[in-house]
């Protein structure tokens, strides 16, 4: 391997597949950036690669009151795109915060406590993984119409939390798995209750396990389409995801338009990745490979 | 496995700990996902249908109709077109991104960074990204295929089914590639140095040694994303939906039991096609795992 990597063509090779893979990762955003800063006749002509005239017409025609189309003032979509952009920020965060705060609790119980069928339940919530949200969907959508919750904030974040749970718990079961106990043993024999030892020894340790439990379950709740296509008819909790698709069904698709809300989308998961990237790929890794 | 659990007397309010911080879980399991994976399976066997009165016991007709239906057939057999294209891209691509990342040395994280990316990003904004290349007017695709000199006149991409299956696939694997090239580079990272020296004194060129020491010791984390990419491709549905909507076409199986169940308010025929799309999928990435490990295993 070594004698590889030091002679030259293997290092020209190594930087080709690093370019390569720059290109197919970045590439479609960069695009997706390129098209929303285009003004919207040279969207109709041959593509360059750099906008020649930088336009931020489009994004005005997500924050404006009105804007002006080929001359015209028109609506702006404004009042949609805020209201599903609140709606994607308080259901993911809600979604992420009571998540986590289950899994950090509960994976502790599976951890230290001892219960009867702890190890069975343990298996049973994990094993939904492999088991398709959409299976659920019908029975569940069901449940929520005689519940009222359709279209509620309950709703949804409620079938996010059993949806992303498993997934947090079996994150956060291996973070305690991997502290060692004699801390919280020192802390026992200074007197200080379980409850007690738990949020103040054993969270506070645990904090980079949280971040990646909280990272996976915020990402995976703001991507969400077929959940909220189902329980989400209306404005009151339908976020971008559900929205962005719906500028297509005027006269003509509006693209850049629907770049320009895209990219707006994307920030939030972009910032994470940039700041957050330790724990986001420590999740990943734990999740997939434990 | 081990129990981690510590060796105390077991006190009885530990007991009563244990319940107040599991009753949350059994409660949101138990109500949202098992009940709900009860009733599906048990009233696939009836008619139920928010249209029609009544719920009579109708045995295995929900199947039966299924098997019997044209469009059911073809959303499977584009379902499975989609499984095949994604898991062998996938795991091409990601077991090539998985060593170059692990070959990198300065600036690895950043790499990394980059590659998960797409991962991290909702599935419905990729696919308008994606849709906006696959233009066929004003796309990049078009516009460079012809720059290229490949085709010569402007392809409408959906026309095609096969073309069009292939471009959906390609959306769903931009965004799944990277979760499989995280648990490629995780397994590589596990394997000590010293195998490879001791691999390459024995003699065995890059191309030997990737295949009797890297390929058995990566074999778990091959069969995990294997598993991963079919359950994913399995149950596609955000790029198809976004790109081509309810287009025979492109349909796979979810698009089929959101359209049956969501569209023609067909409940039970809708649950019966989601327990089957799921017991497929259970059995396929059941089927990676024990291969890999019957065929990789040391004895």
């Amino acid at each position: 391997m070594r004698s590889l990597i030091s002679t030259l063509p293997g290092r020209v090779g190594t930087v080709l597949a690093v370019i390569l893979l720059v290109a197919w990762s970045l590439g479609p955003i960069y695009w997706s950036l390129v098209t929303s800063l285009t003004p919207p006749l040279h969207l109709l002509g041959a593509p360059s690669l750099w906008p020649h005239q930088i336009t931020f017409e489009h994004y005005a025609k997500l924050f404006g009151a009105t804007s002006l189309s080929q001359g015209n003032a028109v609506q702006s979509v404004w009042p949609q795109f805020s209201a599903a952009l609140a709606n994607s920020l308080i259901t993911s965060v809600l979604a992420t915060v009571v998540t986590v705060a289950i899994a950090a609790f509960g994976a502790y119980a599976f951890v230290r406590l001892e219960f009867p069928g702890r190890d069975l339940l343990f298996v049973a919530v994990v094993a939904t993984l492999a088991i398709p949200a959409y299976t659920v969907m019908i029975p569940l959508y069901r449940l929520m119409i005689s519940l009222k919750l359709i279209d509620t904030y309950t709703g949804i974040t409620l079938i996010y939390v059993s949806a992303f749970l498993p997934l947090a718990l079996w994150l956060m079961r291996s973070v305690y798995q991997a502290m060692p106990i004699s801390l919280e043993e020192a802390a026992w024999l200074d007197g200080a209750g379980r409850v007690y030892t738990l949020v103040h020894i054993v969270l506070p340790l645990a904090a980079p396990g949280l971040i990646a439990s909280a990272i996976l379950t915020f990402l995976n709740a703001w991507g969400q389409f077929m959940v909220p296509l189902v329980f989400s008819p209306t404005l009151a909790t339908k976020p971008l995801t559900v929205l962005i698709p719906e500028f297509v069904t005027r006269n003509y698709i509006d693209f850049g338009l629907m770049n320009a809300a895209g990219i707006l989308a994307i920030i939030p998961p972009v910032l994470l990745v940039l700041f957050l990237n330790r724990y986001l790929v420590s999740g990943l890794m734990a999740g997939a490979t434990k | 496995m081990p129990s981690s659990s510590p060796r105390r007397s077991r006190k009885p309010g530990e007991l009563v700990l244990a319940a107040a911080l599991v009753v949350p879980i059994v409660a949101i399991m138990g109500g949202l996902v098992f009940w709900p994976l009860a009733t599906s399976v048990l009233d696939s066997f009836y008619r139920v249908d928010p249209m029609r009165p009544g719920t009579p016991f109708v045995g295995l007709a929900n199947y039966s109709g299924l098997l019997a239906d044209g469009n059911v057939q073809t959303a499977w057999l584009n379902t499975f077109a989609y499984v095949a294209m994604a898991v062998v891209l996938e795991t091409i691509g990601g077991m090539g991104a998985a060593l170059l990342l692990n070959r990198v040395k300065h600036g690895r994280q950043w790499l990394l960074a980059i590659t998960v990316l797409p991962w991290c990003l909702p599935p419905v904004v990729n696919a308008i990204v994606w849709m906006w290349i696959f233009n066929p007017s004003y796309g990049l695709l078009n516009h460079a295929l012809l720059w290229l000199g490949v085709i010569d006149a402007r392809k409408v991409w959906f026309n095609d089914q096969a073309t069009a299956l292939f471009l959906v696939s390609l959306v769903h694997v931009w965004r799944m590639m990277p979760l499989t090239a995280v648990i490629l580079l995780a397994a590589l990272q596990s394997i000590p140095r010293d195998l490879y020296e001791a691999a390459r004194l024995d003699g065995a060129g890059p191309i030997k040694s990737f295949r009797l020491v890297t390929l058995p010791l990566i074999a778990g984390g091959i069969a995990i994303a294997l598993s991963q990419s079919t359950v994913f491709a399995f149950n596609l549905f955000d790029e198809a939906w976004i790109l081509s909507g309810s287009s025979l076409d492109t349909r796979s199986v979810i698009i089929q039991v959101y359209l049956t169940a969501f569209q023609n308010l067909r409940f039970s025929s809708g649950m019966a096609l989601s327990i089957l799309a799921m017991i497929a999928s259970l059995l396929v990435s059941l089927i990676y795992v024990l291969r890999v490990y019957r065929e990789t295993r040391y004895d």
